[in-house]
């Protein structure tokens, strides 16, 4: 290690650690700060109608003192800070008493499962279809290029919504909602898993149409500029074989491409949030989704926190990586 | 100056973009000259399909024309022959023995099946008792009055109407050669794309929702541009401290997704005071990021060119650097990030309002809050009424497409290597 | 007589426009080059010196293209030959190219040694990868450069040391012909210093037989190359010894692009700088007749019309003009 990447690294790790820490801060306060008493609204659903006053202030006292909202700001903080590092993240208000660590590990396998996959098939062949279009230039290039752009501009949930009318509502090929059907208890019998692969198809190929377009629309420009650049010229005319030369130049358009996909992985909760909405798919998005509208503070923070913690690594990961595997960054960030 | 903008209406993509993004703004302005009525008024009950309504009641008052079209009784077997009857036909068909290969009992399919029965009817041997599974009386007398149903549909008929009751009653006829002008009946509507759940003129909502949505693009887009402009600005040419504190500002932005951030703040902010300008300006205030790092990194390049050093040295005042030094090398970036921050100011409002969390207003539709009634009101699946959502999505892509194709195109003019 | 080099017969080379129209900058050029000498061209930019080098290699792509002549390198017609031959028999290994903006022409994210294993792998010499590393190895240290550089990447270099690089890159498999387009131009002074250094050792060493040197900075010229060739608009318009074409210009282009820059040598002192005014023509739709006569003070109404055949008047000298030798020099000496 030279003294150039110890001052790199030293630089990156404080602003992570500052970064992190008003993150921290801002997932806290943030859903503090919505309108709405969540304990009234939980008392109002449990207690028996024929209650008294003094029963009702009672029971808002008890579940004030359940979750800790007796004390002050500062205090919940260090309750939030508590529970974030023992890794059960308070108590859930929706679904007291559950656990909010376990309301999010029910969902976050299913996004992962959806999301990871997708996100990975739709990078590769978008960048694939960039760099034919940029490499091929003509027919591909008229034709692919107005349409990716086209299909880049169908929002998220518009080609969701398009495929779930097509193909589950009109074809029947697949079904609506869900992750399984509704009749099935999680198992690992064959029929559950083809019901699962059966509800897997339109929430993946949404994410995977969407991601396509985009990633095209990018490796294509990347792969036109580094075709221009001087060492193509260079190259040819020391008599290295185009084959070894579009090598050179899609190594290099590629480079850059691998932050969109980190990013996106960084930040595929977030991104879920519309497929599972459309698709009901039981994922940490449509747990987030839920958990907004009941105002549910612990899950909500947990939630936000997670997709801060994952986009905080995967841009922690791209510095470092970056710094080894693209001389360019490495010249740029180490002197 | 001249040349660029010579250059970029000569750009085949900028060109088709903007003729695209000015036909619906043209749309937007012009339409509401022609439909003026409120686009928010509930003209009838849930999703009604496409099409022209009248009303069958003014349609009696208004002057009658004697028409006879030739396709007049077959047009009319199409739309009203029950599904039971034509299976009637098919079952006689088959009792029969006739070739059935190419004989289906779909509404256009009606002529043929009505030939194929004029051509095997034979009442006398029905009355014979010929046919397996016509016997009885009952069924022998069900194929007589399908006959007679078929060929007197072929003459003419009259329909009587009583108005009134008791002694005031007076009748009317009406033969299915009596024909009345649309224009002359006294209500006559066109939904050129139905009606939505709430039995609202889809097309006239979504004239307003598309002019709402793109003004809350140009706020959200000017707020993030300018934001972005400055703290990009501030950050690329005062350096120091003051670039790592924004860049510590503008990473967690970063880090926080803008999307959560931003349905965190929407929802702080009250469902009360969601209105469309507040809606606007928190899509704005979440999305200055990029904006302002890639602004800053092009300052950190022009900061160290020689006419900026001159400019210092001549004692230059830092607006007066910034203004006549920086901005006009940058000024094509920010036109196209304007450009893109308008097309994602559309979008996040959209799915603000597709999650719930669009503007609380019933005074006007946005592209996103109808999206939301479609979703809520199961117009993707109970309703099947592609009405009510795929012209949104289409107008939504349609805004972003040509958005971006400007875009593109106004790169391929600043950035000549991109150049075909 | 020396042995011929490079031997260039009537080369036109053409550019095909994005609508299709064909813009001839290189138009009729013969040249020859005798082993062990090297020679200069000058002009101003856009006169076709950049698409002269490029069209000297015989391998041509898109929008350049090839129309007519014959290009021969040590006895051998290259021209004719399919471009996958040319390719691996003649690029590099005959004909070797420095380009102009030397300071990105290595791919940034290719070690520099890695890079040099690429070049020789395309012309399929026996030789493993040790091999090829000692002779890189040995090259570097012979050229004066550090050995270490061939483990580095092109942006860990600096600007001169990226260019002097680049050279010892070119001339790794001893071409017969150096084509340099204006390999020094983006570098400091010092930088060119040892750049036009190492090319010239490189010619005495014998590395490079025969070597064409582009630039627009006449000075360089002449005290690098043996002789020099001026272009205008596709053709050339003078040729002759270094010092005859500084000290002795014929035509009035050259004169005029001698005269604009101070070569500091005794007896130039009191030479008139004197730019020339306007711009070179448009190649689209070039002049029916001589091709300077717009800029020329000198044209008459019949330049405009007649083309103007190149006048050889022995001892390697050529010009391109409608008057004689004689009259142009009582021109010039009317006007000190």
């Amino acid at each position: 290690m030279t003294k150039g990447m110890r001052k790199y690294f030293k630089k990156k790790i404080f602003w992570f650690i500052i970064t992190f820490i008003a993150a921290l801060i801002l997932n806290f306060l943030l859903p503090r700060l919505m309108p709405g008493d969540p304990v009234n609204a939980i008392v109002g659903k449990s207690i028996s109608p024929g209650a008294t006053q003094e029963q009702v202030q009672e029971q808002i006292a008890f579940y004030k003192h359940q979750f800790g909202l007796d004390k002050n700001l500062v205090g919940q903080f260090f309750d939030f800070v508590k529970n974030a590092f023992n890794g059960t993240f308070g108590v859930s208000y929706s679904q007291y008493p559950r656990l909010v660590s376990d309301i999010i590990g029910s969902g976050i396998w299913w996004t992962i499962a959806l999301q990871l996959p997708a996100i990975l098939v739709g990078w590769i062949l978008g960048n694939l279809l960039g760099a034919v279009a940029a490499y091929k230039r003509g027919i591909w290039d008229k034709v692919l290029m107005p349409v990716s752009l086209f299909f880049s501009a169908i929002p998220a949930f518009g080609a969701a919504v398009i495929l779930l009318v097509v193909f589950a509502v009109n074809l029947g090929w697949a079904p609506v909602n869900g992750a399984y059907d509704p009749g099935m208890i999680p198992n690992f019998s064959w029929s559950f898993i083809a019901s699962v692969i059966a509800h897997y198809q339109l929430p993946f190929w949404s994410i995977v149409l969407i991601s396509i377009g985009g990633q095209a629309v990018g490796m294509r420009s990347m792969s036109i500029y580094e075709l221009n650049a001087d060492y193509v010229k260079y190259s040819r005319f020391l008599g290295i074989k185009d084959t070894k030369i579009v090598r050179y130049v899609f190594r290099n358009a590629m480079l850059p491409q691998v932050t969109g996909l980190a990013m996106s992985i960084g930040s595929m909760v977030g991104g879920a949030l519309v497929a599972e909405t459309i698709f009901s798919y039981p994922g940490l998005g449509m747990t987030m989704y839920s958990a907004i509208t009941q105002s549910d503070y612990p899950v909500i923070s947990a939630t936000t926190l997670i997709i801060t913690i994952m986009v905080l690594l995967a841009s922690f990961a791209l510095d470092i990586i970056y710094a080894f595997i693209d001389p360019r960054v490495k010249a740029a960030q180490f002197d | 100056m001249k040349s660029t903008l010579r250059n970029i209406f000569h750009s085949p993509r900028f060109m088709v973009g903007f003729i695209i993004f000015m036909v619906m703004v043209l749309t937007v302005l012009i339409y509401p000259y022609f439909i003026t009525r409120d686009p928010l008024v509930s003209l009838g009950k849930g999703f009604l399909e496409p099409g022209t309504y009248f009303s069958i009641y003014d349609a009696n008052n208004a002057s009658t024309y004697r028409m006879e079209l030739p396709e007049a009784t077959m047009n009319r077997l199409e739309t009203s022959l029950p599904l039971a009857d034509r299976q009637l036909i098919l079952d006689f068909l088959k009792a029969k023995g006739a070739d059935l290969s190419d004989l289906d009992t779909s509404n256009d399919k009606v002529g043929e099946l009505i030939e194929a029965w004029t051509a095997n009817y034979d009442e006398a041997d029905v009355k014979a008792s010929k046919y397996e599974g016509f016997t009885t009386q009952a069924k022998r007398r069900a194929l007589a009055r399908l006959n007679t149903k078929l060929s007197s549909s072929a003459s003419s008929d009259v329909m009587t109407i009583t108005r009134g009751d008791g002694e005031e009653a007076t009748t009317s006829s009406i033969s299915d050669t009596d024909y009345a002008r649309v224009d002359q009946v006294a209500n006559a509507i066109t939904l050129p794309l139905g009606t939505d759940n709430f039995g609202r003129d889809t097309l006239t909502e979504l004239v307003k929702a598309t002019g709402v949505s793109l003004i809350i693009g140009l706020i959200a887009g000017s707020i993030a541009t300018l934001l972005g402009l400055l703290v990009g600005l501030l950050a690329g040419y005062i350096g120091g401290i003051v670039d790592d504190i924004l860049m510590f500002i503008a990473n967690i932005f970063t880090v926080i997704p803008g999307f959560v951030l931003l349905i965190l703040i929407y929802y702080s902010v009250g469902q009360e005071s969601r209105g469309v300008v507040t809606c606007a300006v928190v899509i704005g205030l979440t999305s200055w990021v990029w904006t302002a790092r890639s602004v800053r990194s092009q300052v950190i390049s022009l900061r160290n060119r020689d006419h900026v050093n001159l400019s210092k040295l001549s004692g230059h005042s830092l607006f007066r650097i910034v203004t006549t030094d920086i901005l006009p090398y940058i000024a094509s970036y920010v036109v196209m990030a304007f450009i893109l921050q308008v097309s994602s100011g559309i979008l996040a409002e959209a799915q603000l309002s597709l999650l719930g969390l669009g503007p609380k207003t019933t005074d006007v539709p946005t592209l996103g809050l109808m999206m939301n009634w479609a979703k809520l009101f199961g117009a993707y699946t109970s309703s099947n009424a592609w009405w009510a959502y795929f012209p949104v999505i289409l107008v939504i892509a349609l805004t972003s497409f040509s958005l971006n194709l400007m875009n593109t195109g106004l790169d391929q003019v600043f950035n000549p290597t991109l150049r075909d | 007589m020396a042995k011929k080099m490079l031997e260039v017969r009537q080369l036109t080379t053409k550019y095909i426009t994005r609508h299709g129209e064909d813009v001839y900058s290189v138009d009729h050029v013969s040249l020859d080059i005798e082993e062990g000498k090297s020679l200069g061209i000058a002009g101003e930019s856009g006169c076709g010196k950049s698409t002269l080098a490029l069209s000297l290699m015989g391998y041509y792509f898109p929008p350049l293209h090839y129309t007519s002549g014959d290009i021969i390198v040590d006895g051998k017609n290259i021209s004719g030959l399919d471009p996958d031959v040319v390719r691996k028999t003649v690029l590099g290994s005959d004909v070797a190219y420095i380009p102009q903006a030397a300071m990105n022409a290595l791919n940034p994210t290719r070690k520099v040694g890695k890079f040099i294993e690429d070049v020789i792998r395309a012309h399929e010499l026996p030789m493993d990868s040790k091999q090829i590393r000692e002779m890189a190895e040995q090259r570097f240290a012979l050229l004066g450069l550090p050995v270490e550089a061939l483990d580095k990447y092109s942006v860990e270099l600096s600007g001169g040391m990226r260019q002097r690089v680049v050279i010892a890159v070119s001339t790794i498999l001893n071409p017969k012909v150096l084509i340099a387009d204006e390999p020094s131009s983006a570098l400091d002074v010092t930088s060119q210093k040892m750049v036009i250094k190492m090319m010239k050792d490189m010619m005495a060493q014998g590395l490079v037989k025969s070597m064409i040197f582009i630039t627009h900075e006449l000075p360089l010229l002449y005290n690098v190359t043996d002789d020099i060739m001026v272009m205008y608009a596709g053709q050339i318009v003078e040729r002759g010894s270094a010092h005859e074409m500084v000290f002795d210009p014929i035509h009035p282009y050259s004169r005029g692009l001698m005269n604009s820059i101070l070569v500091p040598e005794e007896g130039t002192r009191d030479v008139k700088l004197t730019a020339i005014p306007g711009t070179p023509p448009n190649l689209k739709h070039p002049p029916a007749g001589c091709r300077f006569a717009d800029r020329c003070r000198y044209a008459t109404n019949a330049c405009k019309f007649n083309q103007m055949p190149i006048i050889d008047i022995g001892g390697g000298r050529q010009y391109r003009c409608g008057m004689s030798v004689e009259q142009l020099r009582e021109v010039y000496a009317s006007e000190n």
